[in-house]
């Protein structure tokens, strides 16, 4: 579903955040993992390790220095413009900080994606949001507009925008952050679609500083990122 | 885009009509007074179409845009860029050119070509007062200055409020997405998208003199 092959995360830091790879001489470590479909894995680190450009890597929007980077078996990056916007629309993503637009009310940006990128008709489109925003429990604030709303409605939301197409893989970047553990096992829950069906379930890479306790227990593999490698936590 | 047109035309419509109606008062009446010591009053037809409709109209039009929303594009698309929400909008498969450059380069062609008929209609009638007010009788001013008045005069000011909204579209919005370090470098976007709309109308304004008069 998506891997990650000899991508130096280190001088990804190194260069996104003009740090230098703490002391490190020699080649830079090298980052690989192998995300299965239906699994949901998880990747911890430091703010200098690199993690936080990890989804935007697998999306195709950053290039790595070295090594590759496939999504549903596609190297992303090597198709053209055009073809890099339709096949993220393949894929539910939450980027880090939310990034909803603030000119639109929540439904507006839930409403967004799928008016840009598909063929529904509007009221299909209509009832498709209001189904989402009913399970995403933001009805009530639908209307107001980002700036409006608190960390949990901004964060519920941009959860939904991500989940709009239904996907089978979701890219989730410090989706838990500053949340209460019952809301974040929640989202988690919600992300996954649902425990039910072992076959049903999306596929999720989430990657973050820290997970809630509460959900450890939840995600089928932890891996924690340190010197620019991948260390399994739980397996 | 109707929210582009109802900010840059509809919003920016009683500038346009102070800044047309005062100019026009201006010239006209001062003028008058100067054409008819020399037996000329013929000629303030001439004047009207060339310098207020032709040339002033235009360049004063787009420059008014340039001010109110050109800034407010390049500030915009600039915040939008430092807050991810142009990043996360390439995540979402949407292209960000279709989605916030296109809707303002067509806002703001039609309206800055809306906008510059709207500066000409207003300058007749703001000469018109000011011709009454040196003495000239209003039917002989209306009847020379529409004789001065050539369809190519209305195709080349509305080919140039084509042009100009063009540029106040693109630029801005190309100096707003290019930001990439953070807030700090909101203002210097806005000069340069401002300063940079400001000096390609000028030259396009002597170009278009020069080729097509």
């Amino acid at each position: 579903m998506l891997s990650f092959e000899g991508v130096p995360l280190l001088r990804l830091s190194r260069d996104t955040f003009s740090r230098q790879p703490s002391g490190e001489r020699g080649p830079p470590a090298l980052f690989a993992l192998d995300v299965k479909a239906h699994e949901t894995v998880v990747v911890l680190g430091d703010e200098s390790s690199g993690v936080d450009a990890l989804g935007a890597l697998a999306m195709g929007l950053e290039l790595p220095p070295s090594g590759r980077t496939t999504l549903l078996g596609t190297e992303v990056r090597t198709l053209d413009r055009r073809g890099q916007l339709a096949f993220r629309r393949r894929v539910g993503y939450l980027p880090a900080g939310d990034c909803l637009l603030q000119n639109l009310s929540l439904r507006d940006n839930i409403l967004l994606p799928l008016r840009f990128g598909s063929d529904f008709r509007e009221r299909e489109i209509e009832g498709r949001v209001d189904v989402i925003l009913a399970q995403l429990r933001i009805v009530r604030v639908a209307d107001v507009r980002p700036a409006q709303a608190d960390q949990e409605e901004r964060r519920r939301t941009a959860m939904a925008r991500a989940l709009a197409f239904d996907p089978e893989l979701v890219i989730l970047e410090q989706p838990f952050d500053g949340l209460p553990d019952r809301v974040a096992a929640e989202l988690l829950e919600v992300a996954r679609g649902g425990e039910t069906a072992e076959g049903s379930r999306r596929t999720l890479f989430v990657t973050g500083q820290e997970l809630p306790t509460l959900l450890r227990s939840r995600v089928d593999r932890l891996v924690r990122v340190r010197k620019g490698q991948a260390e399994v936590v739980k397996a | 885009m109707l929210n582009q047109l109802r900010f840059t035309a509809l919003e920016a419509v009683p500038l346009v009509v102070l800044l047309s109606g005062i100019l026009s008062f201006l010239v006209i009446s001062s003028s008058i007074g100067q054409l008819g010591r020399v037996g000329a009053t013929d000629l303030i037809g001439k004047l009207m179409v060339v310098v207020i409709v032709r040339e002033l109209g235009p360049i004063l039009t787009a420059l008014a845009v340039v001010g109110r929303s050109g800034t407010a594009i390049t500030a915009e698309l600039a915040t939008n860029t430092v807050m991810g929400e142009v990043r996360a909008l390439e995540g979402l498969g949407i292209d960000p050119f279709h989605y916030l450059v296109l809707p303002r380069f067509l806002g703001c062609m039609i309206s800055v070509s809306v906008l510059i008929v709207l500066f000409d209609v207003v300058a007749l009638y703001g000469g018109f007062v000011g011709a009454s007010t040196a003495g000239m009788s209003g039917s002989r001013y209306l009847s020379i200055v529409l004789e001065s008045l050539t369809t190519q005069d209305v195709i080349l000011t509305i080919l140039k409020g084509l042009t100009f909204g063009a540029i106040i579209g693109l630029l801005p919005s190309f100096q707003g997405l290019s930001v990439r370090r953070g807030p700090t470098e909101i203002p210097q976007a806005v000069i340069r998208g401002t300063v940079g709309s400001i000096v390609l109308i000028f030259v396009l304004s002597a170009i278009f003199v020069a080729v097509l008069q």
